[in-house]
């Protein structure tokens, strides 16, 4: 779970939670494209010590730890599959470029974990349907989208209190054989479900009373506005993206880090 | 013509069996502040609901006659049109609220409506300012207080500036501060900006001293209205089962014992300004009960059944909920911790069965530390009842949800069955035996989830909010059901704000404020701490502050209920005519 702590927006006010959600979409794309176009460890690493500078300018390092620990257990897996796989089905032995690729594809995975981090942490759900706005998806979706997480605390708070009174009926939940386990969540659910109808007609009704769906076009508080940051990012990340393509069509594939060797 | 005008209105909802309005004639004229009151199930929602059109466009069902609110027939315009000219403000706040951060959500009404920006910026700033949470702008919605967030909910229908504005009982999850500050909004919006106001509640004490009439429901039918005076002196409104504002309720028995007043009060001040003269000093102190006897002749206690020592708790976003709590409390006593929302006596409670444990500190249970007893086994001794009812009912039958937990404890079926009948007879449910529970009205729910607790005979009984949401009869019902339990020697704790139902039932008072206890004592010492009091947040009874006002003219400042200052003022008013 500590995995999916990069991806809850933390409050904060540095230049990357400022910049306009579009462009710092952009951004992300183009580490995350980077990281995929390339295969070896050297260019990876690259991306990733690139990305680090930015977390701090964030100011998320501590969320970004945590993601990356949470990542650790994900992390080996990959690292030891392929492993795994070029010593069982290529040759029976392992060599220094077999470790280097295994190596290269975990960056690459904490890369796209990183780049995630790096948008979802500084970007408020706010601002994020304001950018879907922008891309003209119908805006009961994106209403839909903030009510769900608006009400994220609100469940949670409820399905505790529930838990809390069945636990005070005697219920215990982690008694028991796998199935009867998987019944004593039905006392929890039930009424979760039932408090989530009825919260939705009472819902509906302050929707109606909030005048929703009055006229078709709906005006906004706030608005996105690109400022000179915003460009400069939108070039830079641009410039980027055709430095990385070039690289990877036009100049030779890189040499390996370590010398050949075989390992075992 | 009115400003609202409701002509033989009848409503039924859809598959029901009988109406829930039968015929409503009404005149509301622009710039009146109404209280609507009365039992549950009388109508009054569903009379709000009228009002913005959600009947009949969003409950189809069967209506007839008229509704018309600023010149607009309901029938014949959408909600979302109505919304502009009605606001309607609904219980729970959390209900309400769509946006993570608070400006974005009084925004919400007006974006719908297409308002230009500039025009926006500056009626959210009016609502904000005009409800007290300017300060506020920039918070994100989920970080704030219940209080808050109805005041949030008034301002965010405010911003669209409706000419008149429907509450639905918006306090009712509120601290008595925190309703206080309601009103004290809607007074300023009806005093100053004209706005005219109909307001649900069954708080009658708080909203008499605002309104210019009240209008009574009941049955679907308007039972009584008018003047407060007039209403609430009348038998009609007692018949009904609604609650008189206690300093009424004062005025009147007096009148019976032949002491008439000139006006009848809405407030204390307005009662002690016309006792005050007919007061003489003399009399009254040799007729005064000496304050401090009920200290001596109170009970004595002697087994202590739960000991709590030096407890302290953090929630990982709340430091010191709980902060170095020490309390005792004996077989058979009857306690009502009290404080602000968030003062930690919800936390304090759910450590009495298990379901947090202390981070320092222990709690004993009849003797026995219960750090090493899991919560199911804490509960056979202590029966912990929630606030809401829907958090815990589950079952098919009101039968199966109350044997739910004498089944998870593992009695066996002949025993279960003695038990179910015995808590159906208690709590009056035998006609919902095999009834769904959720299908039954809010008072009934709740009495459910009591008899789900009390059927495996806990000796420890703690109950969480009872009064929230009941009606005055329902209320009442309550009061004597725990002198009941008390008289079968259980021990009752309560977690309440409802200054005027302890004073009705006089338990022994915790105060609370930021996770300590800040007094503990018998009601009338703790009633009468005024800093302790205002620490807490905690308004006395109405009867208290005419007292506390009385007093210097050498009366008990420590009165708390109707029928003993009637006894009081009876002997020193006599002797000064």
């Amino acid at each position: 779970m500590s995995l999916l702590e990069g991806l809850r927006f933390t409050r904060g006010d540095s230049l990357i939670h400022r910049l306009d959600p579009r462009v710092k979409f952009l951004m992300t794309m183009v580490i995350f494209t980077s990281a995929i176009l390339f295969m070896d460890l050297l260019p990876l690493l690259t991306i990733f010590l690139v990305q680090i500078p930015l977390i701090f300018i964030a100011e998320i390092q501590q969320e970004w730890t945590k993601s990356m620990k949470g990542s650790v257990f994900l992390a080996t897996i990959i690292f030891s599959t392929n492993l795994i796989s070029y010593y069982f089905f290529q040759s029976r032995s392992l060599n220094t470029e077999n470790v280097e690729t295994a190596l290269a594809l975990t960056v690459r995975f904490l890369n796209l974990i990183t780049s995630f981090s790096l948008f979802f942490l500084t970007t408020s759900p706010d601002k994020l349907s304001l950018a879907l706005e922008k891309a003209r998806i119908p805006y009961e979706f994106n209403f839909a989208f903030i009510t769900a997480i608006r009400f994220v605390p609100v469940l949670a708070d409820e399905a505790q209190s529930i838990i809390d009174a069945q636990r005070s009926r005697g219920l215990e939940l982690d008694k028991g054989s796998f199935l009867t386990k998987i019944r004593n969540y039905i006392p929890i659910l039930l009424p979760l479900i039932i408090n989530s109808i009825r919260r939705s007609l009472d819902l509906a009704e302050a929707m109606e009373s909030r005048a929703f769906g009055a006229t078709r076009d709906r005006t906004n508080l706030f608005e996105l506005v690109m400022e000179g940051r915003d460009y400069a990012v939108i070039v830079i990340s641009l410039v980027l993206l055709a430095a990385v393509i070039y690289m990877k069509l036009y100049l030779p594939p890189f040499e390996p880090l370590f010398p050949y060797r075989v390992l075992i | 013509m009115g400003i609202i005008e409701v002509r033989g209105l009848h409503y039924s909802y859809p598959n029901a069996t009988s109406q829930a309005l039968k015929g409503i004639d009404l005149t509301i004229d622009k710039g009146e502040f109404i209280l609507l009151t009365g039992p549950s199930g009388c109508g009054k929602t569903t009379f709000c609901r009228t009002l913005n059109g959600l009947i009949p466009h969003f409950y189809n069902g069967d209506m007839k006659g008229e509704v018309t609110v600023t010149g607009f027939n309901v029938r014949e315009h959408p909600t979302y049109k109505l919304a502009q000219h009605v606001g309607l403000i609904f219980q729970n706040p959390d209900n309400q609220i769509f946006a993570l951060t608070v400006e974005k959500d009084v925004a919400f009404g007006l974006e719908n409506q297409g308002v230009p920006k500039d025009k926006m910026r500056e009626e959210i700033s009016w609502a904000l300012e005009t409800t007290g949470i300017d300060h506020l702008k920039d918070r994100a919605t989920h970080e704030m207080s219940g209080g808050q967030k109805q005041r949030l909910a008034i301002a965010s229908i405010l911003a669209m500036k409706p000419k008149v504005l429907v509450l639905d009982e918006p306090t009712s999850f509120l601290d008595p501060l925190g309703a206080e500050r309601i009103f004290r909004v809607l007074d300023t919006l009806n005093k100053e900006y004209e706005m005219t106001i109909l307001l649900i509640e069954h708080r009658v004490d708080l909203a008499t001293q605002y309104v210019d009439r009240v209008i009574i429901f009941s049955d679907g039918q308007i039972a009584n209205q008018g003047s407060p005076e007039e209403v609430f002196t009348d038998e009609t409104t007692r018949l009904v089962g609604v609650g008189i504002p206690r300093v009424i309720e004062l005025s009147d028995r007096l009148k019976s014992k032949g002491i008439l007043l000139d006006r009848t009060p809405l407030n204390p001040t307005m009662l002690v300004e016309q006792l005050q003269d007919r007061i003489k000093r003399e009399n009254a102190s040799r007729k005064a009960v000496d304050p401090d006897l009920d200290l001596y002749t109170g009970e004595q206690w002697v087994n202590p059944i739960i000991e709590i020592e030096g407890v302290t708790f953090n929630y990982p976003s709340v430091d010191k909920a709980l902060d170095d709590v020490s309390l005792t409390i004996h077989k058979g006593e009857f306690v009502a911790i009290m404080g602000e929302n968030g003062a930690g006596k919800t936390t304090l409670v759910k450590h009495l069965n298990g379901l947090l444990r202390p981070q320092e500190g222990r709690i004993k249970i009849d003797g026995a530390d219960i750090a090493d007893l899991s919560v199911a086994n804490l509960a056979r001794k202590v029966g912990l009842v929630f606030q809401n009812p829907d958090d815990q009912l589950f079952s098919e039958n009101v039968e199966e949800e109350i044997s739910f937990a004498l089944r998870n404890f593992g009695f066996g079926s002949d025993v279960i069955d003695k038990r179910v009948d015995w808590a159906v007879n208690l709590l009056d449910l035998e006609r919902y035996r095999k009834s769904s529970p959720f299908i039954l009205s809010g008072g009934e729910r709740k009495r459910v989830a009591l008899g789900s607790v009390l059927a495996w005979d806990p000796e420890i009984v703690v109950l969480d909010e009872p009064t929230i949401g009941q009606d005055y009869a329902q209320k009442e019902r309550l009061r004597h059901f725990l002198m009941q339990l008390r008289t079968q020697g259980k021990t009752i704790v309560i977690v309440t704000h409802d200054v005027e139902f302890v004073a009705e039932c006089k338990p022994r008072i915790v105060l609370m404020a930021d996770g300590k206890i800040i007094a503990d004592g018998p009601i009338k010492k703790v009633m009468t701490d005024k800093e302790a009091m205002a620490r807490a947040s905690v308004t006395p009874p109405e009867i208290t502050k005419v007292f506390q006002q009385l007093s210097e003219y050498g009366l008990p400042d420590n009165v708390i209920d109707v029928g003993e200052a009637v006894d009081i003022l009876s002997q020193v008013l006599e002797a000064s005519t």
